[in-house]
């Protein structure tokens, strides 16, 4: 199963109105793989989990998970699990009684909503009324929910929203345990530290239009991208020479240094040296992961896929 | 289709929403038939009638119970967890609808015990003729059809609105001034309503209103107008 596509978003458009959003959106997510779904506020990913989930109407393209629109799914409680949100719960039900709700549906035992209390570890709230829940007793009541039917798929959305750090971590762990039982996890997220450390795979969008997909480990290699990092008293005089050598240049912050792509530290050391520029600092720069997230968010351009 | 209506009832039984409408309508039949049997001295058969018929004021208050459980699926956002794991929408809201027509009939027969057990020693008491058995059981069957098809109708209503406030809102409003403006148009048109109809159902209320059979296919006819509406706009939403 490892590697085949668990879920396939082909063409996968959204409109509401003349407002597209999600734009033709294809990518696949890998099973038995750790997917982040990555897009600052507004990008269009719930929408597109919305479609993949069935919960919403494309206006063009489709989802399909395991090859199946998730409507058709023969046993859905069994194959994914999906938490979009923290308030799909009545305030005044227990959170004991709305897993039951779902789990007499999905016709499961009771003792199964036990099981699931358990490993979110909740059960000691389980009998209060989820409206009197904090928003990290919600978190992990909606993700007892996607564990119900113990699914191959998992679709998390923002479940990291509101978590403090102790929180946070927890859910990296569950995240990391969901992964190690060999599940395909597909979680989304506007912070890409959130999941960084989680994720084999990323997909990122922008305004609902894919800016990049591939594995994480490629992702940090380019995140880590040839830049060089020059300081120089007569930084300015290096300007034109570098530029004319066809370097792409980038203010580094602090001191006036400078970000210097698309030409190496011994071409740029031999052109200060002809300028007569005495160097402060010639050193290769990694930009962050953060970095590259944001400059691939701030413009989507569709990226070949690796 | 079990599977789903045991967890439609399960979310029934586990908020006070069924339990705060069935206290509502105790006191609206406890009111109906202590005001109608001790203030207002009934002397003819459809006075008598009007007493012990449960279904009259309980068929609003179970209408209102269904709107606003269906809406509460959208207010809430429930409807969503509940559809990824039942997908098919026009089944998990007949599900919906047969679990509160379920719930209907139970808080209606308790209604009916309450209405029977003070009503008929009081109207034993009073002038006029007795009220038959043919009397009761149009009360007790009546009034329980009555208070089931209401329940299904509000259930149409709350999916087809979606918007709690505004579906109770505009249920109330149809009820206490739209209605009530039909018969000056028309007569004949007042007979067809949903109040007249709920309201007949468990014993005739005005001399020119339906018999017992055309009045429970109207009444059936709105409820099933309302949820087949509701079940098709709900097919092509979007759910959030």
């Amino acid at each position: 199963m490892a590697g085949e596509a668990a879920i396939t978003v082909d063409g996968l458009t959204k409109r509401y109105g003349a407002q597209a959003a999600v734009d033709d959106l294809s990518f696949e997510v890998r099973s038995g793989a750790v997917t982040g779904f990555l897009g600052p506020n507004g990008a269009g990913k719930t929408t597109t989990l919305r479609m993949v989930l069935g919960l919403a109407r494309p206006s063009a393209g489709r989802a399909l998970i395991f090859g199946q629109p998730y409507e058709s799914l023969p046993d859905p409680a069994h194959t994914v699990g999906a938490s979009l949100e923290v308030s799909g719960f009545h305030p005044g039900r227990s959170g004991r009684d709305h897993l039951r709700s779902l789990a007499v549906m999905a016709k499961l035992p009771r003792s199964r909503v036990e099981e699931v209390l358990d490993i979110v570890e909740l059960r000691s709230a389980a009998g209060r009324r989820a409206g009197k829940y904090s928003m990290g007793m919600r978190q992990r009541l909606a993700l007892a929910a996607t564990l119900l039917g113990d699914p191959s798929v998992l679709v998390l959305d923002e479940p990291a929203n509101g978590l403090d750090p102790q929180g946070i971590r927890w859910l990296r762990d569950f995240l990391r345990s969901k992964a190690g039982e060999g599940r395909t996890v597909l979680v989304s997220s506007h912070v890409l530290s959130e999941v960084a450390q989680t994720v084999d795979d990323v997909v990122v969008i922008s305004r609902g239009r894919l800016s990049y997909q591939g594995s994480i480990g490629d992702f940090t290699r380019r995140a880590g991208g040839d830049l060089t990092r020059v300081r120089a008293a007569g930084v300015e005089r290096l300007r034109p020479a570098l530029e004319a050598a066809g370097a792409t240049l980038r203010e580094g912050g602090d001191h006036g240094a400078l970000l210097v792509a698309d030409l190496d530290a011994p071409a740029i050391g031999e052109i200060a040296l002809r300028e007569g520029v005495a160097l402060q600092e010639l050193t290769a720069h990694g930009a962050s992961l953060e970095d590259v997230f944001l400059e691939l968010t701030a413009d989507p351009v569709e990226v070949a896929q690796p | 289709m079990t599977a789903r209506i045991h967890g439609e009832l399960i979310k029934l039984r586990t908020t006070r929403t069924a339990l705060g409408f069935a206290g509502a309508g105790l006191l609206l039949v406890l009111a109906t038939v202590l005001i109608g049997s001790l203030a207002g001295h009934p002397s003819t058969l459809q006075e008598k009638r009007g007493v012990i018929n449960f279904g009259n004021v309980l068929s609003a208050v179970l209408l209102l119970f269904g709107v606003v459980g269906a809406a509460a699926e959208y207010r809430h956002r429930t409807l969503a967890p509940a559809l990824l794991i039942a997908p098919n929408r026009g089944k998990l809201t007949f599900a919906r609808m047969l679990a509160y027509a379920v719930a209907a009939l139970g808080i209606g027969v308790l209604m009916l015990i309450v209405a029977f057990a003070i009503g008929i020693p009081l109207l034993s008491g009073e002038n006029g003729p007795d009220l038959v058995g043919s009397d009761y059981a149009r009360a007790a069957a009546g009034g329980l059809l009555a208070c089931v098809l209401a329940a299904i109708l509000g259930v149409g209503v709350g999916v087809l609105v979606r918007n709690q406030v505004a579906a109770v809102v505009g249920s109330l409003c149809w009820f206490f001034i739209v209605e009530p403006l039909i018969p000056l148009l028309s007569d004949d048109a007042s007979k067809f309503t949903i109040g007249a109809t709920a309201g007949n159902l468990g014993g005739q209320t005005t001399d020119n209103a339906l018999a017992f059979l055309p009045d429970l296919l109207v009444l059936t006819g709105w409820a099933a107008l309302f949820l087949v509406a509701g079940i098709l706009v709900d097919r092509r939403r979007d759910v959030t």
